[in-house]
Protein backbone atom coordinates (compact mmCIF):
# COMPACT_ATOMS: atom_id res chain seq x y z
CA UNK A 1 0.00 0.00 0.00
CA UNK A 2 3.22 2.22 0.93
CA UNK A 3 4.17 1.90 -2.56
CA UNK A 4 1.24 2.50 -4.58
CA UNK A 5 0.44 5.58 -2.77
CA UNK A 6 3.90 6.87 -3.10
CA UNK A 7 3.87 6.20 -6.95
CA UNK A 8 0.32 8.38 -7.09
CA UNK A 9 1.84 11.09 -5.24
CA UNK A 10 4.90 11.28 -7.98
CA UNK A 11 2.49 10.86 -10.91
CA UNK A 12 0.66 13.77 -9.87
CA UNK A 13 3.08 15.89 -9.16
CA UNK A 14 4.55 14.51 -12.41
CA UNK A 15 1.66 15.45 -14.66
CA UNK A 16 0.59 12.15 -15.21
CA UNK A 17 -2.75 12.09 -13.84
CA UNK A 18 -5.61 14.64 -12.91
CA UNK A 19 -6.29 15.23 -9.30
CA UNK A 20 -9.16 13.52 -9.90
CA UNK A 21 -7.73 10.38 -11.06
CA UNK A 22 -5.49 10.86 -7.95
CA UNK A 23 -8.22 10.72 -5.73
CA UNK A 24 -9.74 7.71 -7.19
CA UNK A 25 -6.42 6.00 -6.61
CA UNK A 26 -6.60 6.82 -2.86
CA UNK A 27 -9.97 5.61 -2.44
CA UNK A 28 -9.08 1.82 -4.43
CA UNK A 29 -5.67 1.94 -2.96
CA UNK A 30 -7.71 2.08 0.95
CA UNK A 31 -10.43 1.08 0.12
CA UNK A 32 -13.02 3.12 1.11
CA UNK A 33 -15.54 4.39 -0.45
CA UNK A 34 -15.68 8.40 0.15
CA UNK A 35 -13.43 11.52 1.30
CA UNK A 36 -15.10 11.25 4.35
CA UNK A 37 -13.89 7.92 5.19
CA UNK A 38 -10.64 8.50 3.43
CA UNK A 39 -9.33 11.59 5.45
CA UNK A 40 -9.32 10.37 8.60
CA UNK A 41 -7.08 6.85 7.64
CA UNK A 42 -4.88 9.28 6.08
CA UNK A 43 -4.36 11.87 9.02
CA UNK A 44 -3.33 8.75 11.01
CA UNK A 45 -1.63 6.50 9.02
CA UNK A 46 0.29 9.45 6.36
CA UNK A 47 0.66 12.64 7.30
CA UNK A 48 2.68 13.87 3.85
CA UNK A 49 -0.26 12.16 1.51
CA UNK A 50 -2.97 14.02 3.62
CA UNK A 51 -0.90 17.13 3.06
CA UNK A 52 -0.96 16.65 -0.61
CA UNK A 53 -4.89 15.39 -0.64
CA UNK A 54 -5.94 19.29 1.55
CA UNK A 55 -3.89 20.64 -1.37
CA UNK A 56 -5.65 18.80 -4.12
CA UNK A 57 -8.97 19.43 -2.68
CA UNK A 58 -8.54 23.34 -2.44
CA UNK A 59 -7.31 23.53 -6.00
CA UNK A 60 -10.45 21.74 -7.32
CA UNK A 61 -13.17 24.52 -7.59
CA UNK A 62 -15.67 22.09 -6.64
CA UNK A 63 -15.86 19.62 -3.48
CA UNK A 64 -15.81 16.23 -4.90
CA UNK A 65 -17.40 14.68 -1.89
CA UNK A 66 -18.21 10.76 -2.44
CA UNK A 67 -16.99 8.04 -4.85
CA UNK A 68 -20.35 8.74 -7.38
CA UNK A 69 -19.03 12.05 -8.15
CA UNK A 70 -15.76 10.43 -9.14
CA UNK A 71 -17.31 7.54 -11.25
CA UNK A 72 -19.09 9.42 -13.36
CA UNK A 73 -17.13 9.47 -16.44
CA UNK A 74 -13.98 7.84 -16.75
CA UNK A 75 -13.19 8.27 -20.11
CA UNK A 76 -13.21 12.10 -19.69
CA UNK A 77 -11.75 12.62 -16.36
CA UNK A 78 -9.43 15.07 -17.85
CA UNK A 79 -12.51 17.49 -19.01
CA UNK A 80 -13.24 20.33 -16.89
CA UNK A 81 -16.36 18.85 -14.47
CA UNK A 82 -18.05 22.93 -14.49
CA UNK A 83 -17.94 22.72 -18.49
CA UNK A 84 -19.45 19.28 -18.74
CA UNK A 85 -22.28 19.04 -21.89
CA UNK A 86 -25.38 17.30 -20.91
CA UNK A 87 -26.36 15.41 -24.06
CA UNK A 88 -29.79 14.58 -22.63
CA UNK A 89 -30.39 18.75 -22.28
CA UNK A 90 -29.76 18.77 -26.23
CA UNK A 91 -32.99 16.87 -27.15
CA UNK A 92 -34.99 18.35 -30.01
CA UNK A 93 -37.00 21.13 -28.38
CA UNK A 94 -40.44 21.53 -28.69
CA UNK A 95 -41.33 22.77 -32.01
CA UNK A 96 -43.30 25.40 -31.07
CA UNK A 97 -40.88 27.06 -29.51
CA UNK A 98 -39.19 27.14 -32.80
CA UNK A 99 -42.48 28.57 -34.80
CA UNK A 100 -43.13 31.07 -32.54
CA UNK A 101 -40.56 33.86 -33.79
CA UNK A 102 -38.74 34.82 -30.67
CA UNK A 103 -35.28 33.90 -31.10
CA UNK A 104 -33.26 31.81 -28.60
CA UNK A 105 -29.50 33.13 -28.67
CA UNK A 106 -27.28 30.66 -27.11
CA UNK A 107 -25.93 31.37 -23.24
CA UNK A 108 -23.08 33.43 -23.63
CA UNK A 109 -23.72 34.53 -26.76
CA UNK A 110 -22.41 37.92 -27.73
CA UNK A 111 -20.33 39.91 -30.81
CA UNK A 112 -16.61 39.97 -31.09
CA UNK A 113 -15.68 41.57 -33.58
CA UNK A 114 -16.38 42.09 -37.88
CA UNK A 115 -18.24 38.52 -38.38
CA UNK A 116 -17.14 36.98 -35.35
CA UNK A 117 -19.40 35.77 -32.71
CA UNK A 118 -19.00 33.76 -29.48
CA UNK A 119 -21.03 31.86 -27.31
CA UNK A 120 -21.51 28.20 -25.08
CA UNK A 121 -22.64 24.81 -26.56
CA UNK A 122 -25.49 25.62 -29.19
CA UNK A 123 -28.61 23.72 -28.62
CA UNK A 124 -30.78 23.26 -31.20
CA UNK A 125 -33.53 25.70 -30.33
CA UNK A 126 -30.62 28.02 -31.40
CA UNK A 127 -30.48 27.53 -35.35
CA UNK A 128 -33.29 29.48 -36.31
CA UNK A 129 -31.32 32.90 -34.50
CA UNK A 130 -28.13 31.50 -36.35
CA UNK A 131 -29.27 31.27 -39.13
CA UNK A 132 -31.92 34.01 -39.70
CA UNK A 133 -30.31 36.77 -37.92
CA UNK A 134 -26.40 35.69 -37.70
CA UNK A 135 -26.86 34.66 -41.11
CA UNK A 136 -24.02 31.84 -39.89
CA UNK A 137 -21.85 29.93 -42.19
CA UNK A 138 -19.68 28.46 -40.20
CA UNK A 139 -18.88 27.37 -36.33
CA UNK A 140 -15.63 26.42 -34.23
CA UNK A 141 -15.69 24.09 -31.73
CA UNK A 142 -13.22 24.59 -28.92
CA UNK A 143 -13.71 20.82 -27.85
CA UNK A 144 -12.44 17.03 -28.78
CA UNK A 145 -15.84 15.42 -27.60
CA UNK A 146 -18.53 13.95 -29.80
CA UNK A 147 -20.28 16.35 -31.33
CA UNK A 148 -24.65 15.94 -30.85
CA UNK A 149 -25.34 14.10 -33.78
CA UNK A 150 -29.12 16.59 -33.88
CA UNK A 151 -26.73 19.45 -34.27
CA UNK A 152 -24.46 17.98 -37.30
CA UNK A 153 -27.88 17.43 -39.18
CA UNK A 154 -29.26 20.88 -38.34
CA UNK A 155 -25.59 21.99 -39.47
CA UNK A 156 -25.61 20.53 -42.97
CA UNK A 157 -29.38 21.22 -43.18
CA UNK A 158 -28.60 24.97 -43.30
CA UNK A 159 -25.08 24.91 -45.03
CA UNK A 160 -23.19 25.80 -41.29
CA UNK A 161 -19.39 24.06 -41.89
CA UNK A 162 -18.54 22.82 -38.54
CA UNK A 163 -14.10 22.99 -37.82
CA UNK A 164 -12.67 21.29 -35.17
CA UNK A 165 -9.81 22.32 -33.22
CA UNK A 166 -9.91 20.88 -29.70
CA UNK A 167 -7.96 22.96 -27.09
CA UNK A 168 -7.03 21.88 -23.64
CA UNK A 169 -9.22 23.18 -21.06
CA UNK A 170 -6.13 25.58 -18.81
CA UNK A 171 -7.34 23.77 -15.23
CA UNK A 172 -4.88 21.42 -14.40
CA UNK A 173 -1.47 22.74 -13.62
CA UNK A 174 1.47 21.34 -16.08
CA UNK A 175 -1.31 21.52 -19.38
CA UNK A 176 -1.01 24.36 -21.06
CA UNK A 177 -2.47 25.53 -24.31
CA UNK A 178 -0.04 25.37 -26.51
CA UNK A 179 0.60 28.56 -29.17
CA UNK A 180 0.24 26.25 -32.52
CA UNK A 181 -3.11 25.20 -30.95
CA UNK A 182 -4.33 28.70 -30.74
CA UNK A 183 -2.39 29.82 -34.26
CA UNK A 184 -4.59 26.77 -35.77
CA UNK A 185 -7.90 28.19 -34.11
CA UNK A 186 -6.94 31.91 -35.05
CA UNK A 187 -6.12 30.49 -38.78
CA UNK A 188 -9.86 29.87 -39.02
CA UNK A 189 -11.64 32.51 -37.30
CA UNK A 190 -9.54 35.06 -39.17
CA UNK A 191 -10.16 33.22 -42.31
CA UNK A 192 -13.01 35.56 -44.12
CA UNK A 193 -14.08 32.59 -46.58
CA UNK A 194 -15.21 30.88 -43.46
CA UNK A 195 -17.41 34.47 -42.44
CA UNK A 196 -19.82 35.03 -40.01
CA UNK A 197 -18.03 32.31 -38.01
CA UNK A 198 -19.78 31.70 -34.20
CA UNK A 199 -16.69 30.17 -31.73
CA UNK A 200 -18.08 27.79 -29.08
CA UNK A 201 -16.95 25.54 -26.06
CA UNK A 202 -18.85 24.61 -23.20
CA UNK A 203 -19.37 27.21 -21.39
CA UNK A 204 -18.35 29.89 -23.34
CA UNK A 205 -15.89 30.82 -20.84
CA UNK A 206 -12.67 29.23 -20.56
CA UNK A 207 -11.57 28.16 -23.65
CA UNK A 208 -13.55 30.53 -25.80
CA UNK A 209 -12.45 33.50 -23.77
CA UNK A 210 -8.98 32.40 -24.08
CA UNK A 211 -9.48 32.65 -27.84
CA UNK A 212 -11.37 35.40 -27.73
CA UNK A 213 -8.45 37.04 -25.65
CA UNK A 214 -5.99 36.29 -28.21
CA UNK A 215 -7.83 37.67 -30.81
CA UNK A 216 -7.93 41.30 -28.67
CA UNK A 217 -4.19 40.46 -28.76
CA UNK A 218 -4.24 41.01 -32.46
CA UNK A 219 -6.09 44.28 -32.07
CA UNK A 220 -3.38 45.57 -29.49
CA UNK A 221 -5.50 45.77 -26.78
CA UNK A 222 -3.78 46.65 -23.70
CA UNK A 223 -4.35 43.32 -21.15
CA UNK A 224 -5.95 44.73 -18.31
CA UNK A 225 -8.90 45.53 -20.90
CA UNK A 226 -8.70 41.68 -22.36
CA UNK A 227 -8.69 39.95 -19.00
CA UNK A 228 -11.70 42.56 -17.78
CA UNK A 229 -13.28 41.31 -20.96
CA UNK A 230 -12.34 37.91 -19.78
CA UNK A 231 -13.95 37.77 -16.51
CA UNK A 232 -17.14 39.25 -17.56
CA UNK A 233 -17.88 36.26 -19.30
CA UNK A 234 -16.08 34.19 -17.27
CA UNK A 235 -17.51 34.82 -14.49
CA UNK A 236 -18.04 33.76 -11.57
CA UNK A 237 -15.32 30.92 -12.76
CA UNK A 238 -12.16 33.22 -13.75
CA UNK A 239 -8.91 30.79 -14.22
CA UNK A 240 -5.79 32.58 -13.24
CA UNK A 241 -4.22 30.20 -16.12
CA UNK A 242 -6.45 31.34 -18.92
CA UNK A 243 -5.07 34.95 -18.35
CA UNK A 244 -2.38 34.22 -18.30
CA UNK A 245 -2.15 31.89 -21.31
CA UNK A 246 -3.73 35.21 -23.26
CA UNK A 247 -0.60 37.03 -21.97
CA UNK A 248 1.85 34.30 -22.88
CA UNK A 249 0.67 33.83 -26.42
CA UNK A 250 3.14 34.66 -28.59
CA UNK A 251 1.02 36.33 -31.79
CA UNK A 252 3.94 37.26 -33.91
CA UNK A 253 3.24 33.77 -35.92
CA UNK A 254 -0.59 34.27 -36.79
CA UNK A 255 0.31 38.31 -37.31
CA UNK A 256 2.53 37.12 -40.16
CA UNK A 257 0.51 34.81 -41.39
CA UNK A 258 -2.60 37.12 -41.25
CA UNK A 259 -1.16 40.46 -42.43
CA UNK A 260 0.34 38.45 -45.50
CA UNK A 261 -3.77 37.50 -46.66
CA UNK A 262 -4.41 40.78 -45.86
CA UNK A 263 -6.85 39.68 -42.90
CA UNK A 264 -5.68 41.88 -40.35
CA UNK A 265 -6.62 44.61 -39.39
CA UNK A 266 -10.06 43.34 -38.09
CA UNK A 267 -12.62 45.67 -39.06
CA UNK A 268 -15.40 46.36 -36.93
CA UNK B 1 -3.60 60.36 -16.38
CA UNK B 2 -0.29 59.11 -17.82
CA UNK B 3 -1.28 57.65 -21.18
CA UNK B 4 2.67 56.31 -21.75
CA UNK B 5 1.82 53.21 -19.27
CA UNK B 6 -0.08 51.81 -21.55
CA UNK B 7 2.58 51.85 -24.47
CA UNK B 8 1.36 51.17 -28.20
CA UNK B 9 -1.44 49.44 -26.58
CA UNK B 10 -5.41 50.82 -27.30
CA UNK B 11 -7.74 50.61 -24.58
CA UNK B 12 -11.11 50.58 -24.78
CA UNK B 13 -13.51 51.99 -22.52
CA UNK B 14 -14.83 49.92 -19.32
CA UNK B 15 -17.45 47.76 -20.19
CA UNK B 16 -17.04 48.09 -23.90
CA UNK B 17 -18.58 45.25 -26.28
CA UNK B 18 -20.13 44.96 -29.56
CA UNK B 19 -23.90 44.30 -29.27
CA UNK B 20 -24.16 44.24 -32.68
CA UNK B 21 -22.44 45.45 -36.08
CA UNK B 22 -21.62 49.14 -35.64
CA UNK B 23 -23.66 49.08 -32.43
CA UNK B 24 -21.64 49.15 -29.43
CA UNK B 25 -21.70 49.81 -25.68
CA UNK B 26 -19.16 50.95 -22.70
CA UNK B 27 -19.05 53.35 -19.81
CA UNK B 28 -18.36 56.69 -19.93
CA UNK B 29 -15.05 56.88 -21.96
CA UNK B 30 -11.79 58.92 -20.21
CA UNK B 31 -9.35 60.44 -22.47
CA UNK B 32 -7.82 57.09 -22.17
CA UNK B 33 -9.96 55.23 -24.46
CA UNK B 34 -10.28 58.18 -27.16
CA UNK B 35 -7.80 56.45 -29.37
CA UNK B 36 -9.66 53.24 -29.23
CA UNK B 37 -13.27 55.22 -30.01
CA UNK B 38 -11.54 56.69 -32.87
CA UNK B 39 -11.15 53.36 -34.25
CA UNK B 40 -14.94 52.81 -34.27
CA UNK B 41 -15.74 56.13 -36.52
CA UNK B 42 -18.52 56.59 -34.31
CA UNK B 43 -21.15 58.91 -35.89
CA UNK B 44 -23.68 59.11 -32.75
CA UNK B 45 -23.44 58.30 -28.83
CA UNK B 46 -26.46 57.92 -26.79
CA UNK B 47 -25.36 58.98 -23.59
CA UNK B 48 -28.15 57.73 -20.37
CA UNK B 49 -26.84 59.37 -17.41
CA UNK B 50 -29.08 62.25 -16.04
CA UNK B 51 -25.77 64.14 -15.41
CA UNK B 52 -24.14 65.52 -18.08
CA UNK B 53 -20.61 63.90 -19.45
CA UNK B 54 -16.95 65.00 -18.80
CA UNK B 55 -16.00 68.59 -20.48
CA UNK B 56 -13.31 66.04 -21.90
CA UNK B 57 -15.63 63.82 -23.37
CA UNK B 58 -17.80 66.22 -24.96
CA UNK B 59 -14.93 67.98 -26.26
CA UNK B 60 -13.74 64.66 -27.99
CA UNK B 61 -17.27 64.59 -29.43
CA UNK B 62 -17.57 67.88 -30.87
CA UNK B 63 -13.77 67.54 -32.26
CA UNK B 64 -14.64 64.48 -33.97
CA UNK B 65 -18.12 65.57 -34.90
CA UNK B 66 -19.91 62.98 -32.79
CA UNK B 67 -23.73 63.73 -31.82
CA UNK B 68 -24.27 62.95 -28.24
CA UNK B 69 -28.11 62.15 -27.34
CA UNK B 70 -28.86 63.01 -24.27
CA UNK B 71 -31.61 60.66 -24.11
CA UNK B 72 -32.32 60.41 -20.14
CA UNK B 73 -31.44 64.09 -18.85
CA UNK B 74 -34.52 65.47 -18.20
CA UNK B 75 -35.21 69.29 -19.40
CA UNK B 76 -37.39 69.62 -17.35
CA UNK B 77 -35.78 68.71 -14.06
CA UNK B 78 -38.85 66.46 -12.85
CA UNK B 79 -38.58 65.67 -8.97
CA UNK B 80 -37.62 61.93 -9.32
CA UNK B 81 -34.46 62.53 -11.51
CA UNK B 82 -32.19 61.50 -9.56
CA UNK B 83 -28.48 59.58 -10.83
CA UNK B 84 -29.11 56.27 -8.81
CA UNK B 85 -33.04 56.32 -10.45
CA UNK B 86 -33.46 53.66 -13.36
CA UNK B 87 -34.45 54.93 -16.66
CA UNK B 88 -38.36 55.85 -17.34
CA UNK B 89 -40.37 54.65 -20.20
CA UNK B 90 -39.39 58.10 -21.86
CA UNK B 91 -36.10 58.19 -21.66
CA UNK B 92 -35.59 54.23 -23.00
CA UNK B 93 -37.76 55.58 -26.14
CA UNK B 94 -35.93 58.49 -27.19
CA UNK B 95 -32.90 56.35 -26.70
CA UNK B 96 -34.83 53.44 -28.79
CA UNK B 97 -35.72 55.93 -31.53
CA UNK B 98 -31.77 57.01 -32.15
CA UNK B 99 -31.26 53.08 -32.26
CA UNK B 100 -33.87 52.13 -34.35
CA UNK B 101 -32.49 55.31 -37.39
CA UNK B 102 -29.32 53.46 -39.48
CA UNK B 103 -28.32 56.75 -39.66
CA UNK B 104 -27.02 57.14 -36.82
CA UNK B 105 -24.68 54.28 -36.54
CA UNK B 106 -21.73 53.57 -36.11
CA UNK B 107 -22.89 54.26 -32.55
CA UNK B 108 -22.13 53.65 -28.78
CA UNK B 109 -24.65 53.72 -25.99
CA UNK B 110 -22.77 54.37 -22.87
CA UNK B 111 -23.52 55.83 -19.46
CA UNK B 112 -21.83 55.96 -16.32
CA UNK B 113 -19.99 52.30 -15.75
CA UNK B 114 -22.16 50.72 -18.36
CA UNK B 115 -24.45 48.67 -16.35
CA UNK B 116 -27.89 49.37 -15.57
CA UNK B 117 -28.91 52.09 -17.80
CA UNK B 118 -26.87 50.85 -20.65
CA UNK B 119 -28.04 47.50 -20.15
CA UNK B 120 -31.73 48.77 -20.15
CA UNK B 121 -31.72 50.13 -23.21
CA UNK B 122 -29.97 47.39 -24.94
CA UNK B 123 -32.09 44.61 -23.20
CA UNK B 124 -35.55 46.59 -24.44
CA UNK B 125 -33.59 46.59 -28.00
CA UNK B 126 -32.95 42.68 -27.65
CA UNK B 127 -37.04 42.96 -26.64
CA UNK B 128 -37.73 44.77 -30.23
CA UNK B 129 -35.16 42.15 -31.89
CA UNK B 130 -37.58 39.10 -30.52
CA UNK B 131 -34.93 37.61 -28.44
CA UNK B 132 -36.91 35.50 -25.37
CA UNK B 133 -36.75 37.15 -22.11
CA UNK B 134 -33.91 34.82 -20.34
CA UNK B 135 -31.25 35.70 -22.90
CA UNK B 136 -32.22 39.53 -22.86
CA UNK B 137 -31.68 39.21 -18.61
CA UNK B 138 -28.37 37.17 -19.12
CA UNK B 139 -26.85 39.88 -21.43
CA UNK B 140 -27.61 42.57 -18.93
CA UNK B 141 -26.35 40.62 -15.66
CA UNK B 142 -22.99 39.84 -17.70
CA UNK B 143 -22.29 43.33 -17.42
CA UNK B 144 -23.51 44.26 -13.80
CA UNK B 145 -20.58 43.43 -12.30
CA UNK B 146 -19.99 41.27 -8.87
CA UNK B 147 -22.94 43.02 -7.14
CA UNK B 148 -25.24 41.36 -9.45
CA UNK B 149 -28.24 42.76 -11.52
CA UNK B 150 -30.92 45.18 -10.39
CA UNK B 151 -34.86 44.05 -10.26
CA UNK B 152 -36.17 46.40 -11.37
CA UNK B 153 -33.78 47.14 -14.78
CA UNK B 154 -34.83 43.47 -15.39
CA UNK B 155 -38.72 44.02 -14.49
CA UNK B 156 -38.70 47.34 -17.13
CA UNK B 157 -37.46 45.21 -19.57
CA UNK B 158 -39.55 42.87 -19.29
CA UNK B 159 -42.72 45.29 -18.92
CA UNK B 160 -41.39 46.85 -22.10
CA UNK B 161 -43.61 46.63 -24.65
CA UNK B 162 -42.62 46.70 -27.73
CA UNK B 163 -45.14 48.12 -29.89
CA UNK B 164 -45.19 51.50 -28.20
CA UNK B 165 -42.06 52.04 -29.93
CA UNK B 166 -42.63 53.79 -33.54
CA UNK B 167 -40.30 53.20 -36.39
CA UNK B 168 -39.84 53.69 -39.93
CA UNK B 169 -39.26 49.91 -41.56
CA UNK B 170 -36.71 51.56 -44.09
CA UNK B 171 -33.96 53.27 -42.13
CA UNK B 172 -33.97 50.07 -39.34
CA UNK B 173 -30.56 48.79 -39.66
CA UNK B 174 -29.79 45.38 -40.97
CA UNK B 175 -29.48 43.51 -37.65
CA UNK B 176 -33.03 44.44 -36.76
CA UNK B 177 -34.62 44.11 -39.95
CA UNK B 178 -33.31 40.25 -40.09
CA UNK B 179 -34.59 39.82 -36.53
CA UNK B 180 -37.80 41.23 -37.05
CA UNK B 181 -39.13 40.31 -40.33
CA UNK B 182 -41.70 37.22 -40.68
Amino acid sequence: MEQSTQDLCLDLRCGNITNKQFIKGLLSTYNVKSLHDLKPILERDNSEVYTILENVLLQSEEPVLNNEDLQDDEVNCDEDLDDKYNAAEHKLRNLDILSQNVFYPPENFAHVIGNIYRSSFPRTENISFFKQHLKLKSILVLLSDDYPEELLNLYKKHDIKLFTCAIQGNKEPFINIQDETVNKALRIILNPENHPILIHCNKGKHRTGTIVGCIRKLQNWSLTMIFDEYRRFAFPKARGLDQQCIEMFNSNEIEQYALQRKWLPLNW
Amino acid sequence: MNILITGNKIIPPINFCPVEHQLYRSGQPSPLNFPFLSTLNLKCIVWLSNEDPEDSFLEYCDLNNITIQFSAINPDFGEDDNPWDGLNEKSIASALNTLLDKRNYPLLVCCGMGRHRTGTVIGCLRRIMNWNLASCSEEYRRFTGSRGGRILVELLIEGFNKNSIQYNEELLPDFIKNSIKK
